[in-house]
Protein backbone atom coordinates (compact mmCIF):
# COMPACT_ATOMS: atom_id res chain seq x y z
CA UNK A 1 0.00 0.00 0.00
CA UNK A 2 1.56 3.28 -1.14
CA UNK A 3 1.85 6.63 0.59
CA UNK A 4 -0.67 9.13 -1.49
CA UNK A 5 0.30 12.97 -1.95
CA UNK A 6 -2.57 15.23 0.46
CA UNK A 7 -3.50 18.83 -1.00
CA UNK A 8 -4.47 20.54 1.94
CA UNK A 9 -4.96 24.17 2.18
CA UNK A 10 -3.38 24.99 6.42
CA UNK A 11 -3.68 28.10 8.18
CA UNK A 12 -4.33 29.38 4.69
CA UNK A 13 -1.17 28.04 2.78
CA UNK A 14 -1.40 25.36 0.32
CA UNK A 15 0.48 22.39 1.79
CA UNK A 16 1.03 19.05 0.14
CA UNK A 17 2.51 16.22 2.09
CA UNK A 18 2.77 12.60 1.92
CA UNK A 19 0.31 10.25 3.74
CA UNK A 20 1.43 6.99 4.27
CA UNK A 21 -2.31 4.52 4.54
CA UNK A 22 -3.81 5.20 7.68
CA UNK A 23 -2.22 8.60 8.67
CA UNK A 24 -5.14 10.42 10.59
CA UNK A 25 -4.92 14.50 9.87
CA UNK A 26 -3.52 14.83 13.75
CA UNK A 27 -0.51 12.72 13.13
CA UNK A 28 0.08 14.30 10.19
CA UNK A 29 -0.01 17.64 11.37
CA UNK A 30 2.28 17.48 13.92
CA UNK A 31 4.31 14.74 12.10
CA UNK A 32 4.89 15.54 8.49
CA UNK A 33 3.95 19.82 8.45
CA UNK A 34 5.15 20.20 12.05
CA UNK A 35 2.96 21.63 13.09
CA UNK A 36 2.19 20.75 17.25
CA UNK A 37 -0.28 23.07 19.04
CA UNK A 38 -2.94 20.49 18.28
CA UNK A 39 -2.17 17.81 20.50
CA UNK A 40 -2.20 13.70 21.09
CA UNK A 41 -4.47 12.93 24.07
CA UNK A 42 -6.86 10.00 24.43
CA UNK A 43 -6.80 9.44 20.32
CA UNK A 44 -10.73 8.22 20.95
CA UNK A 45 -12.22 11.37 20.48
CA UNK A 46 -13.07 11.46 23.79
CA UNK A 47 -10.91 14.84 25.39
CA UNK A 48 -10.49 17.06 22.63
CA UNK A 49 -6.94 18.58 22.90
CA UNK A 50 -6.40 17.56 19.14
CA UNK A 51 -9.54 19.38 18.19
CA UNK A 52 -8.70 21.80 14.74
CA UNK A 53 -11.05 23.09 12.14
CA UNK A 54 -11.70 21.32 9.10
CA UNK A 55 -13.45 23.13 6.34
CA UNK A 56 -15.04 25.78 8.88
CA UNK A 57 -15.75 23.23 11.62
CA UNK A 58 -14.69 21.82 14.88
CA UNK A 59 -13.69 18.18 14.99
CA UNK A 60 -11.12 15.79 16.45
CA UNK A 61 -8.05 15.31 14.24
CA UNK A 62 -7.64 12.11 15.75
CA UNK A 63 -10.57 10.75 14.06
CA UNK A 64 -10.24 11.85 10.79
CA UNK A 65 -8.09 9.43 7.93
CA UNK A 66 -6.45 12.57 6.23
CA UNK A 67 -6.43 10.25 2.78
CA UNK A 68 -10.27 11.37 3.07
CA UNK A 69 -9.91 14.67 3.33
CA UNK A 70 -7.65 15.73 0.30
CA UNK A 71 -8.76 19.00 -1.14
CA UNK A 72 -9.90 20.58 2.27
CA UNK A 73 -9.32 23.82 4.26
CA UNK A 74 -7.37 22.93 7.46
CA UNK A 75 -7.17 25.98 10.63
CA UNK A 76 -5.04 24.67 13.61
CA UNK A 77 -4.19 27.01 16.65
CA UNK A 78 -0.79 28.04 15.13
CA UNK A 79 -3.13 30.09 12.03
CA UNK A 80 -5.22 31.54 14.76
CA UNK A 81 -2.83 34.82 15.69
CA UNK A 82 -2.51 37.83 13.52
CA UNK A 83 -0.12 37.71 10.34
CA UNK A 84 1.76 40.11 12.95
CA UNK A 85 1.93 37.23 15.42
CA UNK A 86 -0.74 39.15 17.59
CA UNK A 87 -3.20 37.11 19.70
CA UNK A 88 -6.49 37.62 18.47
CA UNK A 89 -9.34 37.75 20.77
CA UNK A 90 -9.46 34.35 22.40
CA UNK A 91 -6.39 34.14 22.69
CA UNK A 92 -6.16 37.46 24.57
CA UNK A 93 -8.42 36.27 26.47
CA UNK A 94 -7.45 33.17 27.48
CA UNK A 95 -4.11 34.57 28.53
CA UNK A 96 -5.29 37.49 30.34
CA UNK A 97 -8.41 34.98 32.14
CA UNK A 98 -5.60 32.59 33.40
CA UNK A 99 -7.64 30.18 31.30
CA UNK A 100 -4.66 28.31 30.24
CA UNK A 101 -3.71 26.80 33.30
CA UNK A 102 -1.97 23.57 32.76
CA UNK A 103 -1.88 24.28 28.58
CA UNK A 104 -2.62 20.68 27.46
CA UNK A 105 -6.40 21.00 26.75
CA UNK A 106 -5.98 25.22 25.40
CA UNK A 107 -5.07 24.86 21.67
CA UNK A 108 -8.52 22.24 21.41
CA UNK A 109 -10.19 24.60 23.69
CA UNK A 110 -9.72 27.71 21.59
CA UNK A 111 -10.33 25.81 18.42
CA UNK A 112 -13.83 24.49 19.55
CA UNK A 113 -14.45 28.23 20.59
CA UNK A 114 -13.37 29.69 17.56
CA UNK A 115 -15.85 27.24 15.71
CA UNK A 116 -18.32 28.71 17.88
CA UNK A 117 -17.81 32.25 17.81
CA UNK A 118 -17.85 32.01 14.05
CA UNK A 119 -21.14 30.25 14.20
CA UNK A 120 -22.82 32.55 16.84
CA UNK A 121 -20.86 35.42 17.42
CA UNK A 122 -22.70 35.99 20.67
CA UNK A 123 -22.71 33.26 22.27
CA UNK A 124 -24.59 32.77 26.18
CA UNK A 125 -22.96 30.72 28.53
CA UNK A 126 -24.90 27.41 28.00
CA UNK A 127 -23.77 28.02 24.40
CA UNK A 128 -20.28 27.84 25.46
CA UNK A 129 -20.31 24.84 27.89
CA UNK A 130 -22.31 22.97 25.25
CA UNK A 131 -19.58 24.01 22.76
CA UNK A 132 -16.69 22.51 25.18
CA UNK A 133 -18.24 19.68 26.18
CA UNK A 134 -16.10 17.69 24.11
CA UNK A 135 -13.23 19.02 25.57
CA UNK A 136 -11.68 17.70 28.49
CA UNK A 137 -9.61 19.76 31.21
CA UNK A 138 -8.22 17.74 33.65
CA UNK A 139 -7.03 20.97 35.94
CA UNK A 140 -10.88 20.95 36.02
CA UNK A 141 -10.88 24.80 35.55
CA UNK A 142 -13.67 25.07 33.00
CA UNK A 143 -14.95 28.51 34.78
CA UNK A 144 -12.17 30.68 33.86
CA UNK A 145 -12.50 28.95 30.15
CA UNK A 146 -16.17 29.70 30.01
CA UNK A 147 -15.79 33.25 31.06
CA UNK A 148 -12.49 33.44 28.77
CA UNK A 149 -15.04 32.26 25.49
CA UNK A 150 -17.25 35.19 26.55
CA UNK A 151 -14.98 37.66 26.85
CA UNK A 152 -13.46 36.82 24.01
CA UNK A 153 -17.19 37.43 22.13
CA UNK A 154 -17.24 40.63 23.71
CA UNK A 155 -13.92 41.76 22.43
CA UNK A 156 -14.53 40.53 18.78
CA UNK A 157 -17.92 41.67 18.89
CA UNK A 158 -17.00 45.11 19.83
CA UNK A 159 -14.11 45.12 17.06
CA UNK A 160 -16.89 44.55 14.85
CA UNK A 161 -18.40 47.11 15.55
CA UNK B 1 -0.11 -1.85 10.44
CA UNK B 2 -0.41 -0.05 7.78
CA UNK B 3 -4.15 0.32 6.52
CA UNK B 4 -5.53 0.90 2.92
CA UNK B 5 -8.14 3.83 3.01
CA UNK B 6 -10.45 4.10 -0.14
CA UNK B 7 -12.26 6.81 -0.95
CA UNK B 8 -15.26 6.22 -3.63
CA UNK B 9 -17.07 9.03 -5.31
CA UNK B 10 -20.17 7.08 -5.64
CA UNK B 11 -22.28 3.95 -4.20
CA UNK B 12 -21.04 1.81 -6.98
CA UNK B 13 -17.24 2.39 -6.11
CA UNK B 14 -18.06 2.05 -2.04
CA UNK B 15 -19.81 -1.32 -3.18
CA UNK B 16 -16.96 -2.38 -5.31
CA UNK B 17 -14.35 -1.63 -2.81
CA UNK B 18 -15.88 -3.49 -0.18
CA UNK B 19 -13.93 -6.71 -0.72
CA UNK B 20 -11.79 -8.90 1.79
CA UNK B 21 -13.10 -7.87 4.85
CA UNK B 22 -12.67 -4.00 4.01
CA UNK B 23 -14.48 -2.09 6.79
CA UNK B 24 -16.93 1.10 6.04
CA UNK B 25 -15.92 4.12 7.69
CA UNK B 26 -17.94 7.44 7.86
CA UNK B 27 -16.89 9.87 10.31
CA UNK B 28 -14.74 7.74 12.24
CA UNK B 29 -16.02 8.12 15.51
CA UNK B 30 -16.45 4.67 16.11
CA UNK B 31 -13.93 3.06 13.64
CA UNK B 32 -10.95 5.15 14.30
CA UNK B 33 -10.72 4.82 17.92
CA UNK B 34 -10.24 0.75 17.64
CA UNK B 35 -7.69 1.78 15.15
CA UNK B 36 -5.53 4.01 17.33
CA UNK B 37 -6.32 2.48 20.57
CA UNK B 38 -6.78 -1.40 20.36
CA UNK B 39 -5.32 -4.53 18.92
CA UNK B 40 -7.60 -5.10 15.53
CA UNK B 41 -6.98 -7.14 12.75
CA UNK B 42 -8.32 -3.82 10.87
CA UNK B 43 -6.62 -3.50 7.13
CA UNK B 44 -8.70 -1.71 4.86
CA UNK B 45 -11.07 0.99 5.25
CA UNK B 46 -13.65 2.57 2.83
CA UNK B 47 -14.76 5.78 3.52
CA UNK B 48 -17.96 7.19 2.68
CA UNK B 49 -17.15 10.67 2.35
CA UNK B 50 -17.42 11.41 -1.14
CA UNK B 51 -20.31 9.05 -2.02
CA UNK B 52 -22.16 11.48 -2.28
CA UNK B 53 -24.68 10.36 0.65
CA UNK B 54 -24.73 13.32 2.86
CA UNK B 55 -27.68 14.20 1.75
CA UNK B 56 -31.32 15.06 3.73
CA UNK B 57 -34.32 15.27 1.15
CA UNK B 58 -38.09 15.43 2.44
CA UNK B 59 -40.60 14.74 0.24
CA UNK B 60 -44.58 14.04 0.62
CA UNK B 61 -44.35 13.58 4.87
CA UNK B 62 -40.94 11.01 4.45
CA UNK B 63 -37.53 12.00 5.23
CA UNK B 64 -34.54 10.46 3.25
CA UNK B 65 -31.30 11.13 5.12
CA UNK B 66 -28.05 9.66 3.62
CA UNK B 67 -26.15 7.33 5.44
CA UNK B 68 -23.35 10.09 5.58
CA UNK B 69 -24.96 12.85 6.47
CA UNK B 70 -23.62 14.45 10.19
CA UNK B 71 -26.03 14.23 12.92
CA UNK B 72 -25.06 17.97 13.05
CA UNK B 73 -26.54 18.61 9.92
CA UNK B 74 -29.63 16.71 10.61
CA UNK B 75 -29.30 18.93 14.17
CA UNK B 76 -29.25 22.00 12.19
CA UNK B 77 -32.67 21.19 10.06
CA UNK B 78 -35.52 22.80 10.76
CA UNK B 79 -37.21 20.38 8.88
CA UNK B 80 -36.37 17.45 11.25
CA UNK B 81 -36.75 19.82 14.48
CA UNK B 82 -38.29 17.20 16.17
CA UNK B 83 -34.82 15.48 16.39
CA UNK B 84 -33.28 18.00 17.58
CA UNK B 85 -33.46 17.13 21.25
CA UNK B 86 -32.23 13.57 19.70
CA UNK B 87 -29.73 15.11 18.24
CA UNK B 88 -28.22 16.91 20.83
CA UNK B 89 -28.09 14.29 23.31
CA UNK B 90 -25.38 12.60 21.01
CA UNK B 91 -22.02 13.13 22.68
CA UNK B 92 -20.27 16.98 21.88
CA UNK B 93 -21.09 19.23 19.11
CA UNK B 94 -17.53 18.46 17.96
CA UNK B 95 -18.24 15.03 17.45
CA UNK B 96 -21.14 15.44 16.29
CA UNK B 97 -19.48 17.17 13.21
CA UNK B 98 -18.09 14.16 12.41
CA UNK B 99 -20.39 11.41 13.37
CA UNK B 100 -23.11 10.15 10.77
CA UNK B 101 -26.87 8.75 10.90
CA UNK B 102 -25.39 5.56 9.12
CA UNK B 103 -22.75 5.37 11.77
CA UNK B 104 -25.09 5.77 14.69
CA UNK B 105 -26.59 2.83 13.47
CA UNK B 106 -23.92 0.58 13.83
CA UNK B 107 -22.72 1.48 17.57
CA UNK B 108 -23.12 -0.67 20.26
CA UNK B 109 -25.57 0.65 23.26
CA UNK B 110 -25.08 2.54 25.57
CA UNK B 111 -24.17 4.96 22.23
CA UNK B 112 -25.94 5.28 19.50
CA UNK B 113 -29.47 7.14 20.28
CA UNK B 114 -30.44 8.16 17.04
CA UNK B 115 -30.45 4.37 16.08
CA UNK B 116 -33.10 3.84 19.31
CA UNK B 117 -35.26 6.93 17.47
CA UNK B 118 -34.91 5.60 14.04
CA UNK B 119 -36.37 2.23 15.52
CA UNK B 120 -39.25 4.00 16.78
CA UNK B 121 -39.85 5.72 13.71
CA UNK B 122 -39.84 2.43 11.73
CA UNK B 123 -37.28 3.32 9.99
CA UNK B 124 -36.56 1.77 6.47
CA UNK B 125 -32.20 1.26 5.09
CA UNK B 126 -31.60 1.57 1.82
CA UNK B 127 -28.79 -0.66 1.39
CA UNK B 128 -26.78 -1.67 -1.53
CA UNK B 129 -24.63 -4.42 -2.14
CA UNK B 130 -22.97 -6.73 -5.10
CA UNK B 131 -26.32 -7.99 -5.90
CA UNK B 132 -28.00 -4.44 -6.04
CA UNK B 133 -30.16 -2.05 -3.75
CA UNK B 134 -32.32 -3.40 -1.16
CA UNK B 135 -34.63 -1.89 1.78
CA UNK B 136 -34.02 -3.35 5.23
CA UNK B 137 -35.93 -2.92 8.49
CA UNK B 138 -33.81 -0.85 10.83
CA UNK B 139 -33.82 -3.86 12.96
CA UNK B 140 -32.35 -5.52 10.59
CA UNK B 141 -28.59 -3.57 10.16
CA UNK B 142 -27.05 -6.12 13.10
CA UNK B 143 -27.63 -8.91 9.99
CA UNK B 144 -25.75 -6.90 7.07
CA UNK B 145 -24.05 -9.42 5.37
CA UNK B 146 -20.53 -8.28 4.50
CA UNK B 147 -19.70 -6.37 1.47
CA UNK B 148 -23.10 -4.22 1.65
CA UNK B 149 -23.43 -0.85 3.07
CA UNK B 150 -26.39 1.56 4.36
CA UNK B 151 -26.78 4.31 2.00
CA UNK B 152 -29.91 5.95 3.69
CA UNK B 153 -32.52 5.85 6.04
CA UNK B 154 -36.16 6.97 5.39
CA UNK B 155 -38.74 7.64 7.20
CA UNK B 156 -42.07 9.06 7.78
CA UNK B 157 -42.32 12.44 9.86
CA UNK B 158 -44.16 11.51 13.01
CA UNK B 159 -46.98 13.34 13.98
CA UNK B 160 -46.33 12.54 17.99
CA UNK B 161 -43.02 12.13 18.67
CA UNK B 162 -41.64 10.92 22.28
CA UNK B 163 -38.02 11.13 23.20
CA UNK B 164 -35.86 11.68 26.66
CA UNK B 165 -32.57 9.88 27.71
CA UNK B 166 -31.06 9.78 31.08
CA UNK B 167 -27.63 10.44 31.58
CA UNK B 168 -24.80 11.32 34.40
CA UNK B 169 -23.84 14.78 33.04
CA UNK B 170 -26.27 16.88 31.17
CA UNK B 171 -24.21 16.71 28.22
CA UNK B 172 -21.45 14.42 26.18
CA UNK B 173 -22.90 11.34 27.84
CA UNK B 174 -23.78 7.75 26.82
CA UNK B 175 -27.54 6.34 27.68
CA UNK B 176 -28.41 5.37 31.29
CA UNK B 177 -31.62 4.80 29.32
CA UNK B 178 -33.23 6.49 26.13
CA UNK B 179 -37.16 5.64 25.56
CA UNK B 180 -37.97 7.12 21.69
CA UNK B 181 -41.95 6.69 21.30
CA UNK B 182 -44.64 7.59 17.90
CA UNK B 183 -47.74 8.18 19.40
CA UNK B 184 -50.68 7.35 17.49
CA UNK B 185 -53.12 4.40 16.44
CA UNK B 186 -50.11 2.02 16.16
CA UNK B 187 -47.79 3.90 18.62
CA UNK B 188 -43.96 2.39 19.01
CA UNK B 189 -41.95 3.00 21.48
CA UNK B 190 -38.15 1.88 21.22
CA UNK B 191 -35.88 1.66 24.25
CA UNK B 192 -31.45 2.71 24.74
CA UNK B 193 -29.80 1.16 27.58
CA UNK B 194 -32.46 -1.65 27.90
CA UNK B 195 -29.82 -4.06 25.61
CA UNK B 196 -26.96 -4.21 23.92
CA UNK B 197 -29.03 -3.91 20.65
CA UNK B 198 -31.78 -0.74 20.55
CA UNK B 199 -34.79 -2.95 21.52
CA UNK B 200 -38.50 -2.02 20.49
CA UNK B 201 -41.15 -3.05 23.48
CA UNK B 202 -43.80 -4.70 21.71
CA UNK B 203 -45.37 -5.21 25.33
CA UNK B 204 -45.30 -1.53 25.94
CA UNK B 205 -46.94 -0.39 22.68
CA UNK B 206 -49.76 -2.99 23.65
CA UNK B 207 -50.67 -1.14 26.90
CA UNK B 208 -49.83 2.36 24.89
CA UNK B 209 -52.56 0.83 21.92
CA UNK B 210 -55.17 0.20 23.95
CA UNK B 211 -56.53 3.25 25.38
CA UNK B 212 -56.43 6.47 25.72
CA UNK B 213 -52.44 8.05 27.64
CA UNK B 214 -53.09 9.29 30.97
CA UNK B 215 -50.67 9.23 33.64
CA UNK B 216 -52.10 5.10 34.79
CA UNK B 217 -51.48 4.70 31.13
CA UNK B 218 -47.80 5.95 31.04
CA UNK B 219 -47.00 3.91 34.26
CA UNK B 220 -48.32 0.99 33.40
CA UNK B 221 -46.52 1.28 30.02
CA UNK B 222 -43.15 1.96 31.66
CA UNK B 223 -43.60 -1.42 33.99
CA UNK B 224 -44.39 -3.36 30.67
CA UNK B 225 -41.30 -2.01 28.85
CA UNK B 226 -39.43 -4.31 31.68
CA UNK B 227 -40.89 -7.36 29.93
CA UNK B 228 -38.97 -6.53 27.12
CA UNK B 229 -36.08 -5.11 28.13
CA UNK B 230 -32.07 -6.53 29.37
CA UNK B 231 -30.55 -4.15 31.04
CA UNK B 232 -26.38 -4.73 31.05
CA UNK B 233 -23.89 -3.25 33.65
CA UNK B 234 -21.16 -0.83 32.56
CA UNK B 235 -19.54 2.14 33.64
CA UNK B 236 -22.50 4.50 33.46
CA UNK B 237 -24.71 2.24 35.36
CA UNK B 238 -25.59 -1.26 36.93
CA UNK B 239 -28.25 -3.19 35.52
CA UNK B 240 -30.10 -2.94 38.25
CA UNK B 241 -30.22 0.56 38.55
CA UNK B 242 -31.20 1.06 34.74
CA UNK B 243 -33.98 -1.57 35.84
CA UNK B 244 -35.20 0.28 38.35
CA UNK B 245 -35.07 4.13 36.39
CA UNK B 246 -36.50 2.34 33.16
CA UNK B 247 -40.26 2.97 33.98
CA UNK B 248 -39.79 6.38 35.42
CA UNK B 249 -38.04 7.43 31.98
CA UNK B 250 -40.79 5.61 29.95
CA UNK B 251 -43.17 7.64 31.43
CA UNK B 252 -41.66 10.90 31.18
CA UNK B 253 -40.93 10.66 27.55
CA UNK B 254 -44.32 10.03 27.19
CA UNK B 255 -46.44 12.69 29.63
CA UNK B 256 -43.32 14.81 30.73
CA UNK B 257 -41.72 14.57 34.11
CA UNK B 258 -43.90 16.84 35.74
CA UNK B 259 -47.29 15.48 35.14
Amino acid sequence: MRSRVIELTVNDEPRELLAPPGTTLLTALRETLGLTAAKRGCAQGTCGTCTVLLDGEPVMSCLVPVETIDGATVQTLEGVAGADGGLDEVQAAFLEGFATQCGFCTSGMIMAAEGLLAANPEPTRDDVVRAISGNVCRCTGYESIVNAILDAATRRTAVVR
Amino acid sequence: MPISVEVPESIAGVVGALGDGAVVIAGGTEVMPRINTEPHDLRALVSLRRAGLGGIELQDGEATIGAAATLARVGADERLAFLRPVIESIASPTIRNLATVGGNLFVEQPYGDLAVALLALDAQLDVAGPGGSETRGVADVADLPAGHVVTAVRFALPAAFRYTKAMRRRQNSASIVTVAAVLGAEPRLALGGAGRKPIRSAAAEAVLAAGPLDRERAEAAGRAALDDAEPFTDAYASAWYRARVLPVHVRRALIGAAA
